[in-house]
């Protein structure tokens, strides 16, 4: 059992990525930094983060940390609830409908950000396949 | 469940009961008091959707198709309900629908239940501590109760994994935000439910619903002041267009307000109040003094507090879509204005678009009239015939024989009314519309008639029959009376809508345009989804194009549809356009097709310089139009109507 945003999450997604991932067929050779914010983590109400840096379709950075900065800046930040991540892990939403039902808080150019969505299905294809346990 | 009563109840009355409640469309119009007929008294004390009649018709619905099961909570519903028939009225008026047939079905199956069959529902940990929050009466995970939102709020294939609650204020409404927030639990107000309900049997289900969580039911927040010193009116989120307006014109003002069922709170928040009087006063945050607001935080904020982030302004572009309000709108300040003497209607019918458009957006840039649209013939045969039947045939009479297929409607005083009979041939007068009104049950029947062959073979049949010789004649033959368009209702129905003809209000074009009791009638049976959007009037020529769009969309995926109204703003400096698509909602081949007209619609409406489509203005209501709508949208590139497309693809899927 593989629980989002813990190390072993974080091993096995750079692990799938590395090694499913094709940077110019899954990824359109696409060159972004993210961070994901994510609030609301159960049991405590804590609030973590991850830091995801592609170039040119290759993943060169995947990082967790706790609260909701990190040192890297990145072009994209969005922000949401654990219970949203959940939803979007879990293929119960998708992250486009998220963004437009304000369930996801973008910090970024929105026009840019939704190009990159097509890309980042790739990513988030990956995260889904690896994660399967959350704190409810 | 015990199957010897089941199969002892009336198969018929079931069957009939399904049919009716298969019909309803969540319109809304028996949850406030538009007939002087008093409220549902279960829906009234209750609250829940569960116990008004519309609610009644999806339960009844969900229970015979097995989308639910039965809870004790049933009981309490239908034994709520005294048959007191003041929903059949209602819904007559509107729909032609009875749903205390439905009612009774459900009562009576209810009755034939073995209790030991209930399903029941153990209050979780996020149930107590929403009711810790706003009490046990007006929180719940009880299906029954969930299933009455389906169709209104909650995807029909969403499943019952909800809670329903009701917070009195904006302090409640903050803490149970603040409560979903820390436990993971998505959440979505619903107020009149009309709009999600136009959506939910189409692909925009799952882009307007909510999958999972809470559904916030704004209904209990009924505070309603008016203040005649200032002009204005505070509602709370839970005041209908109705209620505000009947309370407005006590003190001979009116609000600026969309369809009667529409919650003034949320209809701000979501359109921004779209109204034919947008010209004269205004639309969007033109139309509020000052808001409550509670955000997705649960921060409650005031448009007048000092330190906030401007509230009026938006992000520009295609992109630009939401799919929910930027907040919850519990509480506004609304602008009223004042009602003259002498305001009248005039009423000019024409054969062709561009005639009518000429003349709207000329009166509207010299600022004359108060309310000011052009109406197709779709729309005012539907407003006015009591029954789809004769909506049908007054259409058909309309178009093939007076060729009267727009009406360019005017509401103003007596001095501008001098204005605009002046600068056409002629019009329909008072006399004739009171007439169209009441007698539109026998003009229907004049189908095949020598009468509307020898009109239709006149050289200008609209002259003829409305300053002409004709005139005389035509309103002897529609024996326009309140007796008359009586008849056409069920026998026992009959002397109560009698009466309700007789008053001077309901052939009173002013007091309708105000109250918007008719717009209902088009989502009577069937379901109709509303397309179109805002097009600069210096780009007029694209509106034609974006019209024929409109109709090539609707021919290739075989729907009924029509241009429904074109309604001038800001001095005639934009225009709205509503085009609509009709369809069996039960049907789901219609569906299907309905579902392609709005993506295909969409996504052309694009290609036209000089339009912004209703999706882009979706919940933009609380901003300043002017940031809305400047610059002027141009037609998108061919890269970005390849991001439109994925983005559409996105929200609601291919179709």
């Amino acid at each position: 059992m593989v629980k989002f945003l813990s190390e072993e999450w974080l091993e096995q997604c750079k692990k799938y990525m590395h090694e499913k991932l094709d940077p110019e067929k899954d990824l359109k050779n696409v060159t972004t930094s993210l961070l994901g914010v994510v609030e609301h983590i159960p049991p405590d109400d804590s609030t973590m983060n991850f830091y995801l840096n592609i170039d040119n379709g290759n993943l060169i950075d995947f990082i967790v940390s706790s609260g909701s900065t990190y040192e890297k800046e990145a072009t994209f930040v969005i922000t949401g609830s654990y219970g949203t991540f959940r939803s979007i892990l879990k293929g119960e939403l998708n992250m486009t409908i998220a963004l437009l039902k304000n369930r996801l808080k973008l910090k970024g150019n929105k026009i840019k950000a939704l190009r990159l969505m097509k890309p980042l299905d790739g990513v988030i294809a990956s995260l889904r396949e690896v994660t399967d346990e959350f704190e409810e | 469940m015990r199957q010897d009563k089941v199969l002892a109840l009336s198969k018929t009355s079931l069957e009939d009961a399904l049919e009716i409640a298969k019909k309803g469309t969540h319109c809304g119009m028996c949850r406030f008091d538009f007939l002087d007929t008093g409220l549902c008294p279960s829906g009234n004390k209750y609250g829940f959707l569960a116990y008004w009649p519309q609610g009644r018709m999806q339960i009844f619905k969900n229970l015979r198709l097995d989308k639910v099961k039965p809870t004790e909570k049933l009981i309490e519903i239908t034994d709520s309900c005294s048959l007191c028939g003041i929903c059949d009225k209602q819904c007559n008026f509107a729909t032609q629908l009875r749903p205390e047939k439905v009612a009774k079905a459900l009562k009576d199956f209810t009755k034939s239940l073995d209790k030991n069959d209930f399903q029941k529902t153990p209050e979780d940990e996020n149930l107590k501590g929403l009711r810790n929050i706003i009490g046990d009466k007006w929180a719940t995970n009880d299906p029954i109760i969930i299933s009455s939102y389906i169709s209104s709020i909650i995807s029909p294939e969403a499943g019952l994994n909800f809670y329903i609650v009701m917070p009195k204020d904006a302090e409640e409404l903050s803490k149970v935000i603040k409560f979903a927030n820390t436990n993971n639990l998505p959440f979505l107000p619903r107020s009149g439910g009309t709009l999600l309900s136009m959506a939910a049997p189409t692909v925009l289900s799952k882009a307007f619903g909510l999958e999972q969580g809470i559904v916030i039911d704004l209904l209990r927040m009924k505070k309603l002041e008016i203040d005649s010193n200032t002009h204005t009116a505070t509602v709370g989120a839970g005041i209908t267009a109705f209620d505000l307006q009947k309370e407005a014109h006590k003190h001979n003002l009116r609000a600026n307000v969309a369809e009667a069922g529409a919650h003034i709170c949320s209809n701000i928040a979501s359109t921004g109040i779209l109204s034919t009087w947008g010209n004269k006063y205004g639309w969007s945050a033109d139309n509020f003094i000052d808001l409550e607001t509670v955000d997705d935080t649960g921060k409650i904020s005031r448009h007048s507090d000092l330190e906030i982030k401007n509230p009026y302004t938006t992000e520009y572009g295609f992109t630009n879509i939401s799919l929910t309000p930027p907040a919850i709108v519990t509480q506004a300040t609304v602008r009223l204005n004042p009602v003259f003497d002498d305001e009248e209607a005039v009423f000019v019918p024409f054969e062709n678009i561009k005639d009518a458009l000429n003349l709207s957006f000329k009166i509207a840039k010299r600022g004359i009239g108060f309310s000011n649209v052009i109406l197709s013939r779709k729309y005012l045969a539907e407003f006015i015939s009591p029954t789809p039947r004769i909506a049908e045939d007054f259409e058909f009479i309309l178009e093939k024989y007076m060729k009267l297929n727009y009406v360019v409607d005017i509401i103003c005083n007596k001095d501008e009314k001098k204005i605009i009979e002046s600068m056409v041939d002629y019009t329909i007068d008072k006399t004739t519309l009171k007439s169209l009104i009441l007698g539109c049950p026998k003009l229907a029947t004049l189908k095949d008639s020598e009468f509307m062959k020898i009109l239709s073979e006149e050289k200008d049949p609209l002259k003829a029959i409305f300053a002409g010789p004709m005139k005389k004649h035509f309103e002897k033959a529609l024996d326009a009376t309140p007796e008359n368009i009586s008849k056409i209702y069920d026998k026992d129905l009959q002397e109560f809508f009698k009466k309700v003809y007789s008053k001077p209000k309901m052939t009173d074009i002013v007091w309708l345009h105000e109250h918007r009791i008719f717009p209902s009638r088009l989502m009577r049976q069937r379901m109709f989804l509303p397309m179109g959007g805002v097009i600069w009037t210096a780009y007029e020529k694209n509106l034609f194009d974006w019209i024929k769009m409109f109709e090539e969309v609707g021919e290739k995926h075989k729907l009924i549809h029509a241009l429904g109204f074109i309604s001038p703003f800001d001095q005639g400096r934009f225009a709205v356009l509503e085009y609509d698509f009709y369809y069996d909602h039960n049907d789901s081949d219609a569906k299907n097709r309905v579902d392609k007209a709005i993506i295909e619609s969409q996504e052309k409406s694009l290609e036209i310089d000089g339009i912004l489509s209703a999706l882009n203005f979706y919940f933009k209501g609380l901003y300043r139009k002017e940031h809305i709508l400047f610059p002027i949208a141009k037609a998108i590139s061919k890269e970005d109507q390849e991001l439109f497309r994925e983005l559409l693809k996105n929200i609601i899927g291919d179709g």
